[in-house]
This record gives C-alpha cells, sequence and structure tokens, in this order.
C-alpha cells in the first residue's frame, strides 16, 4: 500500500479493533451478517479475515472512508447485500459483476466518476443503487441495460442529459429514479417497462414526455410519479397542478400525440442547466 | 338526494380538480360527485358526455367512442364492438348470437363447447366427427384403413408396422416418436422415428405440462422442463416468456397473482411476507428486513425515519447526507406536504 498518503498508513487502533472485534464475534457466532458502519475504516484490506469468511450473506460498510474496493471482495461468494453507502470510491472492480448471488448493491453517496467494463455481467442483481455519483450516459459501460434482473435502479442526483434507449430492455424494472439529474429528455422506450410502479423525474430540464408514459400504471394508489421542478410545456404543467394522474391522462390524448411529434420534430434548444453541482460531495477530490 | 342548496359552498370541491365553486356557479352533480361543468368530462377526450351518456370504468368516466375504442372487445366473428355480455372464448371475444358451432351453427354460449382441431363444436358434433375421424384415417403408404391411432410422421398418416425404430430396429407403433431437431445434428439426420424407449435414452427432455418432447427453447423450473409456452402462471395460465415467477406449494405464479393469492412482497428479499408485514413509502418489509436503505441498520415501528427517494433512511444515515443534499431533501419534503 505504498501509494497511499502516509496519514492512511497510521491505522487508528483504536477503531481497527472494533472492525477486528466485528469479525471475531462474526467468525464464533457464524453470523452471516457483517455490520462495519461508521466504523473510521479508510481501506477494506486492513481489516483482517474479512475475505475468508465465505458464508456472509450481508456486508454493509457504510459511512466509512474507503477510496478502494478490493477485487478480493469477489470472494465472498454467498453475499447477497453488498452496502459500500457514503464512502470515497471513484471506481469499482469488475470482479462485484461476478458475485453469483448479489442481489443488492449499494454505491450511493460516492464518487464514482464511471463504471468499469462488463460492469452489467451481475447475474441475479435485484436492487442497484449508484445515487449520488458522478454518472453521466457517456461513462457508463456497454453491457449496463444487460442487467434485466433490476427491480429498482437509483440513479438520482447524478449527471445524465440523456436516459439510453436501452432501458427498455429492463423489463422486471419496477423503481426508476432519476431524480435531480440534467435529462433533456428520456426515451418513448421507458413505455415498455410495463411493471414500472415508481418513476423520479422530479428536478430535471424535461420538457415534454412520450406519450408512451401515458400506457404505464403510474396513477395507482402504490404507485409514485414524480415530475416537479421541470420545464414542462404549459399543458403537461397546467395538469400536473391537478396530479400526476392528470398528467398520464393527458399523455394518451389524441391532442398530445399531435403536440408530443410536433415538438421533437422542432428539435427546440433544451432549457439551462439550474442545478449548481460544485457543492455535491461526489466532486471532492 | 340531500339538497345542494342545503350544503356550504365552503366545503363542496370538484372531485376532478378539487377546487371549489364559484357562487352561482353550474354544478354537475353524478352520483353524489360533484363537478365544474368544464371538469366534468371524458378522460380520454376531455369533451363533455355527448348527451350526458358516459361509461365509468376503473373509477374513469369515459365517451361511448372513447369507452368502446379502449375497453369494449371486438367480436370475433362480425368485427362489432361487443357491450353487454361477452363470451371469452378460443383466445377471442364474441357476441353471445355470433359464437356458434363450426358445424351445425347451434349457439354455444349456453350449452359449451369442445375445441376440436383449433375449432368451437357442441358437443353432439364433436362426438360424431371424432367417431368419423377415428374409422376414416387412410394410411399414406398402404392405402388401408386404420384400426385406431395413426403413427403420424412428416405430416402423413400411417399405419405403424410400416416403420421400425432407427435405433433398435422394433416394429413401431402409434407411441412412436418423430425427432425433428437435436442440437448438433442436421435436419435430414434426424427427422426420423423412434421407439418410446429409445427416444427417452436419448435425453430429450419432456414438456412438465403436456408429456411431449421439447426439442426447441427450453425453460427449467419447479423441477421440470417445460415448453416456453407451457410454463405459465397457475392461475392466469399466461406464459412467463422469461418474466419473473413465484413459486409457492410446487406452482408457478405470475407476480400479480401471487400477490393476489398470496399477500405482500418484502422490498429487501422478495419474499413473500410470512408474518408481520412494516408498510410504508408504497412498499412492504418481512421483519427481519426493515431497515434503513443507507446502512442497513433495523428499524421499528416507532422509529423516525427520513424519506429518501421514497425508501427509509435512519436519522443517523440523514445527518451524514451531505449539507446540500439535506438542503434539497428537506425543499422536495416542502413540496409534498403543500400537494
Ligand atoms: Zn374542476
Ligand atoms: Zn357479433
Ligand atoms: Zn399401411
Ligand atoms: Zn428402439
Ligand atoms: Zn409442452
Ligand atoms: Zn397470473
Ligand atoms: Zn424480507
Ligand atoms: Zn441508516
Amino acid at each position: 500500500m505504498s501509494h497511499q498518503p502516509p496519514v492512511s498508513c497510521i491505522p487508528n487502533t483504536g477503531k481497527m479493533s472494533k472492525a477486528k472485534k466485528v469479525i471475531e464475534e462474526a467468525k464464533e457466532n457464524n453470523n452471516p451478517e457483517i455490520d462495519l458502519v461508521d466504523k473510521g475504516l479508510s481501506s477494506l484490506d486492513e481489516i483482517p479475515g474479512l475475505f475468508s469468511l465465505a458464508n456472509i450473506t450481508r456486508l454493509s460498510v457504510s459511512h466509512n472512508k474507503i477510496q478502494v474496493v478490493p477485487a478480493a471482495l469477489a470472494n465472498l461468494a454467498n453475499l447477497e447485500i453488498l452496502n459500500l453507502a457514503n464512502n470515497y470510491i471513484t471506481e469499482l472492480p469488475v470482479s462485484l459483476s461476478s458475485l453469483p448471488k448479489l442481489r443488492i448493491l449499494n454505491v450511493s453517496l460516492n464518487r464514482l466518476n464511471g463504471l468499469p467494463r462488463g460492469f452489467g455481467s451481475f447475474p441475479v442483481l435485484e436492487i442497484l443503487d449508484l445515487t449520488y455519483n458522478n454518472l453521466n450516459e457517456k461513462n457508463l459501460p456497454g453491457n449496463f441495460f444487460i442487467m434485466d434482473s433490476l427491480r429498482a435502479l437509483y440513479l438520482g442526483d447524478n449527471d445524465f442529459e440523456y436516459l439510453p434507449a436501452e432501458i427498455g430492455n429492463l423489463k422486471n424494472l419496477q423503481i426508476l429514479s432519476m431524480r435531480e439529474n440534467d435529462l433533456i429528455e428520456v426515451p418513448r422506450e421507458l413505455g415498455q417497462l410495463a411493471r414500472l410502479r415508481e418513476l423520479h423525474l422530479q428536478g430535471n430540464r424535461l420538457v415534454v414526455l412520450p406519450p408512451e408514459i401515458g400506457s404505464l400504471d403510474l396513477a395507482s394508489n402504490k404507485s409514485v410519479l414524480r415530475l416537479e421542478g421541470n420545464f414542462w410545456v404549459p399543458h403537461i404543467e397546467d395538469q400536473l397542478k391537478l396530479g400526476p394522474s392528470h398528467v398520464l391522462d393527458y399523455l394518451r390524448s389524441e391532442t398530445y400525440k399531435v403536440l408530443y411529434s410536433r415538438h421533437m420534430s422542432a428539435k427546440p434548444a433544451p432549457p439551462p442547466q439550474t442545478l449548481d453541482k460544485s457543492k455535491k460531495a461526489s466532486r471532492a477530490a | 338526494m340531500p339538497g345542494l342548496a342545503t350544503m356550504s359552498l365552503d366545503n363542496m370541491f370538484c372531485t376532478r380538480c378539487g377546487d371549489g365553486f364559484e357562487p352561482n356557479e353550474k354544478i354537475v352533480n353524478s352520483n353524489g360527485e360533484l363537478w365544474h361543468t368544464n371538469c366534468f368530462v371524458c378522460a380520454q377526450c376531455f369533451r363533455v358526455f355527448p348527451e350526458g351518456t358516459f361509461y365509468e370504468f376503473e373509477g374513469r368516466k369515459y365517451c361511448e367512442r372513447d369507452f368502446q375504442v379502449l375497453f369494449a372487445p371486438c367480436c370475433g366473428k362480425c368485427g362489432e364492438f361487443v357491450i353487454g355480455r361477452v363470451i371469452k372464448a378460443m383466445n377471442a371475444n364474441w357476441h353471445p348470437s355470433c359464437f356458434r358451432c363450426e358445424e351445425c351453427n347451434v349457439e354455444l354460449a349456453d350449452a359449451g363447447f369442445i375445441k376440436n382441431g383449433g375449432r368451437a363444436l357442441c358437443h353432439t358434433c364433436n362426438a360424431r366427427i371424432k367417431a368419423d375421424g377415428l374409422l376414416n384415417y387412410m394410411c399414406h403408404k398402404c392405402h388401408g384403413v386404420i384400426d385406431g391411432e395413426p403413427l403420424r410422421y412428416r405430416g402423413e398418416v400411417y399405419h405403424g408396422y410400416h416403420f421400425t425404430c432407427a435405433t433398435c430396429g422394433v416394429e413401431l407403433d402409434h407411441t412412436a416418436r418423430e425427432v425433428k431437431h437435436r442440437p448438433g445434428y442436421a435436419a435430414n439426420d434426424v427427422n426420423n422415428l423412434f421407439c418410446l424407449r429409445c427416444h427417452d435414452k436419448m435425453g430429450i427432455p419432456i414438456c412438465g405440462a403436456c408429456r411431449r418432447p421439447i426439442e426447441e427453447r427450453i425453460v427449467t423450473a419447479l423441477g421440470k422442463h417445460w415448453h416456453v409456452e407451457h410454463f405459465v402462471c397457475a392461475k392466469c395460465e399466461k406464459p412467463f416468456h422469461g418474466h419473473r415467477h413465484y413459486e409457492k406449494k410446487g406452482l408457478a405464479y405470475c407476480e400479480q397473482h401471487y400477490h393476489q393469492l398470496f399477500g405482500n412482497l418484502c422490498y429487501v428479499c422478495n419474499q413473500v411476507i410470512a408474518g408481520d408485514v412494516f408498510t410504508a413509502l408504497n412498499k412492504a418489509w418481512c421483519v427481519h428486513h426493515f431497515a434503513c436503505s443507507v446502512c442497513d441498520a433495523p428499524l421499528s415501528t416507532r422509529s423516525k425515519f427520513y424519506e429518501y427517494d421514497e425508501r427509509p433512511a435512519c436519522r443517523r444515515c440523514y445527518e451524514k447526507f451531505p449539507a446540500e443534499l439535506r438542503r434539497r431533501l428537506r425543499r422536495a419534503h416542502h413540496y409534498t406536504i403543500r400537494r
């Protein structure tokens, strides 16, 4: 670990021994769920015996100072839940994607500037939380949208201007959050996500929605549709004041189909970028 | 009707837009629900209902034209919309008077029908045709009459004894199996007949539903093999076609019917919740999994939590969020309350 700044090489012995204690207790009690939340950890390599706990199903290391996710984490072949939220992670090893049982991955509140090539090959991933990073459509790997086992995809607080049309491949998606990105447009293919029950589009730069969204079941009392804080055309804005279900009704109308196709062929300049992201913690060097 | 005049305008609101009414404004009262005249419109075309006639479906009102376009099925025979009693049969919808025996033209809606070679027949015609069919099979090779079941091969019928098993040479009968495709073989090499025993030994999987060999795409589930189109929801009988299925007592269900029959699925483990259910934010959790979505710390019904993309975040996590994110979440929270 010679490339790391010297300050992180002086392990905070008090905190380290706490982590060590967690691991030893887990070994003794055969506890399959490891909690190392808020332990001041700067590296997972420093925790003796962690990678040999082959039978653990959950590892939670939120609220630490981890910068590097070691590739050896993929040795934990029984892992179903991996929670890395609120650390200093800038990149992930592709080995994670081969975890055969991983169902929930949380890398929210980190500093991801991209994802490794081949990231999408998780065999059974159901919930992927990448909220609050520096991701956009250009730094997603090519196979991102083959993850058709996903039930929930959280991409809020990132830098997407466009949502790739391949989103339509995620046939099992029930929840999609694109809250507070820079979205200028969402694709018609969103309308193919027949199971979608939660769609968060608030705080973007959207002007119109594809009419296909109107066919989604987003108006029931178990559904969530968040649209506020965009630059909607007046007709959508008026319906939104009555409630999101009125917007869906309107999107289904013949009038709107005409309006939408006119808008799309006129290609007006996108609204300005309004969110000031310079203060985001994910931007910290 | 509870006299409109006696109600105060102050607590009368439009069912659609939620706004109040002006004094002297004309108010539509439909089954006790009040509407602005401008708001009492078709949910599809936003026009007032011609002659006041509307159709209600799933809580929405539609004009006759849009209701028919959206929801009324078309009759499989005459092509007109079916309003009123719909007969659902043979993968189509019918007026009761349009659904008739394809042999004798008797109405089938109440008498019931039998599917025979893709046709809907009354019981009498079906019995007759079945009997005729058995008598009339003629062998494609010797042109003699076939007693009992024929052997079917490349679309023709034969006496079984004209053929022998391609593997063991035994004389065949109607139980022989024709193999059309086999991975790694050209079509002409496998288009052959086998006795049941040899066929089984070839390891060609058998569909758990129709008991026929599976020679194309195969689904393996519930410890059996299935034709893609025969692996279906036990309730609605729709094929899963690669969509997730849920198992219970050896049967498979689509998500919708699994929910309907067996209750909530836990947001974390995606399993049906057997014991106590925590519900919040349009989701449900089992006792073991109701936890903060940021740190996985368990929550209880009494825990205070913050909403974060419609998921719970515990107080400790919320306080560790970047200040600028907390500010935005607070603003969003105010928006939701105002709504
Ligand atoms: Zn109104
Ligand atoms: Zn008819
Ligand atoms: Zn013959
Ligand atoms: Zn044989
Ligand atoms: Zn079958
Ligand atoms: Zn079903
Ligand atoms: Zn659970
Ligand atoms: Zn928490």
